[in-house]
């Protein structure tokens, strides 16, 4: 009977392995496999073994060590923001309690937008000239004039500014997840707090955070993954520009083997990334989730 | 109730205006987005700009439907998506079950490799896919999409379902079992209708992951199976800076999505927690 069961379970689970390894671990493995080859970009062009070559090639580009330290540079500033505003969001509609419900319906609407959309409303919003988020500063006063900032073309704050429509997008992602591990910090612990006079800093810092630590820390390890994976939502706002100060990884990467037509290369490039992506992700488990050591 | 909730009145007045702040300004740029689609196309580039249209019109939304492709690719979006999200829940319903029921070591295994997935940045897979979907004489077609859009949308139709598998007890299959039922008629006439709210929160997201998806439109398709999202990108080269156009398709695509999302929010708000939640 054992032995049925788990040939049954293996029956279920068959199909959507074989999937997976046929789309993704045996792409993967190529992937992998081509950087370690220079490759000709025309489809079944020669293909000559280069061992480490493309490696030592992309660790010694500076437009490599420059779009590895923007792509964490961009993931910091979307978290960090993300986070910030997300927590507060969340604690305000835990503390309106339960009349918040269809401002928590509306507040989630931009996660059904699709990033390209969002990328070029933001552009559009952002845009020298004409664009409305200036005008609007202008108008209230807190700028002389609508080409003061020039958020998209200004390489010292481009990078901050591509980073705003990912946080417009997905800031609603880290609200719902807090605010459902909020209802479940228990009532009576923040009670009996309070009751003993303990200022709301303290409490937030020293009680609800510690006991949101497994909530938190999928919340920030999904999000941090997605935005160190960003992609279109860079790409269609600028490009990687002006003067590549938006070129992150995954933007390298894809001209590298589109426009350059260095396949080899660029794997090598994606394959440096997805490594790093393993680890950072994996310490990251481990050090703010801690599976095991407590309920998560 | 919540021990967060606060009842002393000047505190809810703040927080309430505080909210009202935030929700203003996330609701802007989509309003905005919707009032540039009815300006004419001086007004939508218009310097200094205006927050309202001078004279409302349609002519952006005929203009952008009458584009060559258009129509076209938002059909391709609807079945790119359909067809993603019944491959997705053929191989990850199954999948989940019996991860969650069978306890097997393979099973284990299985959900950590799912989850790997989700780190892998998307052109390592995207690239060698485009070798993989000509070998398998399915470039730039639907169906080579679909199954591209697959590998992201099962690994999370495979993490949500496992999660509504959790919630139905044994008993209730046992109690078919010694009815007389075998184990795929328990599975197929028992647990199924039971998780099917869990169903329609995964089908819709696996809808959505693939509705929304870009990079691998990009590098999957050229013309006949080419998404929405590629043309929308496309009114920014092609057809010079069309921002009318652009603003009436992106509404045209998303206002869909985000009212049948909003009418069914209690269901997204459970499947958008529930990995992150409940451990």
């Amino acid at each position: 009977m054992r032995l049925t069961d788990r040939r049954f379970a293996l029956a279920l689970i068959a199909p959507a392995a074989l999937f997976l390894a046929a789309f993704v671990a045996w792409p993967l493995l190529r992937f992998v496999t081509n950087a370690f080859y220079e490759i000709s970009p025309i489809a079944g062009g020669p293909r000559r073994f280069v061992g480490f070559g493309n490696f030592a090639t992309a660790f010694a580009a500076p437009a490599f060590q420059g779009a590895a330290l923007r792509t964490i540079v961009y993931t910091l500033i979307v978290v960090a923001l993300e986070f910030t505003l997300g927590l507060a969001v969340a604690l305000v509609f835990a503390a309106l309690g339960s009349r918040s419900a269809v401002f928590r319906t509306v507040f989630m609407y931009p996660l059904m937008v699709a990033p390209v959309v969002a990328g070029l409303l933001w552009r559009f919003l952002l845009i020298d000239n004409f664009g409305i988020l200036n005008e609007l500063l202008r108008r209230a006063g807190l700028l002389q004039s609508t080409d003061q900032i020039a958020w998209l073309s200004n390489p010292k704050i481009a990078l901050f500014s591509v980073a705003l429509p990912d946080i417009w997008l997905t800031t609603s992602f880290i609200t719902l997840v807090l605010f459902a591990g909020l209802q479940n910090v228990p009532g009576d612990v923040i009670e009996a707090a309070r009751i003993d006079g303990v200022r709301f800093p303290t409490l937030l810092f020293r009680i609800i955070l510690p006991l949101l630590r497994p909530v938190i820390a999928v919340a920030l390890i999904v999000r941090g993954i997605d935005a160190a994976r960003a992609f279109d939502i860079i790409l269609i706002q600028t490009n990687g520009g002006p003067q590549d100060s938006t070129t992150t990884l995954s933007l390298l990467i894809y001209r590298t083997m589109t426009r350059n037509g260095d396949p080899g290369l660029a794997s090598a490039m994606g394959t440096v990334y997805l490594i790093g992506m393993l680890v950072v992700a994996t310490v990251a488990i481990l050090a703010i989730w801690r599976p095991g050591s407590d309920q998560a | 109730m919540n021990g967060l909730e606060t009842r002393r009145r000047p505190a809810r007045v703040i927080l309430w205006t505080a909210l009202a702040a935030v929700l203003v300004l996330y609701g802007f740029p989509f309003v905005y987005l919707l009032l540039t689609s009815f300006k004419t196309p001086l007004d939508a580039i218009a310097v200094p700009p205006q927050v309202l249209p001078s004279q409302w019109t349609l002519d952006n939304y005929v203009a952008a439907l009458s584009k060559e492709g258009v129509v076209p690719a938002l059909i391709n979006s609807v079945a790119t998506a359909v067809l993603s999200t019944a491959f997705s829940l053929a191989l990850g319903v199954p999948a989940a079950y019996a991860i969650t029921r069978y306890r097997t070591p393979s099973g284990r295994v299985f959900v950590i490799a799912a989850l790997v997935t989700r780190m892998v940045p998307t052109i390592a897979v995207g690239a060698p896919l485009v070798e993989t979907m000509r070998r398998l004489g399915i470039s730039d077609t639907t169906i080579g999409l679909a199954i591209a859009h697959t590998t992201i949308s099962l690994p999370l139709s495979i993490w949500l379902m496992s999660s509504f598998f959790e919630a139905v007890p044994v008993e209730l299959e046992e109690a078919a079992k010694v009815d007389g039922s075998d184990r795929l008629q328990a599975f197929r006439y028992v647990v199924l209708p039971v998780v099917s709210g869990g169903l329609a929160v995964t089908a819709i997201f696996a809808f959505l992951a693939s509705w929304n998806e870009f990079l691998f439109a990009l590098l999957l398709t050229s013309v006949r199976a080419q998404t929405t999202p590629i043309v929308i990108a496309n009114f920014q080269t092609q057809f010079g800076l069309d921002w009318g156009g652009m603003t009436a398709l992106s509404a045209v695509y998303s206002v869909p999505v985000i009212l049948l999302t909003l009418a069914l929010q209690r269901h997204i708000v459970a499947g958008l927690t529930l990995g992150a939640v409940k451990g």
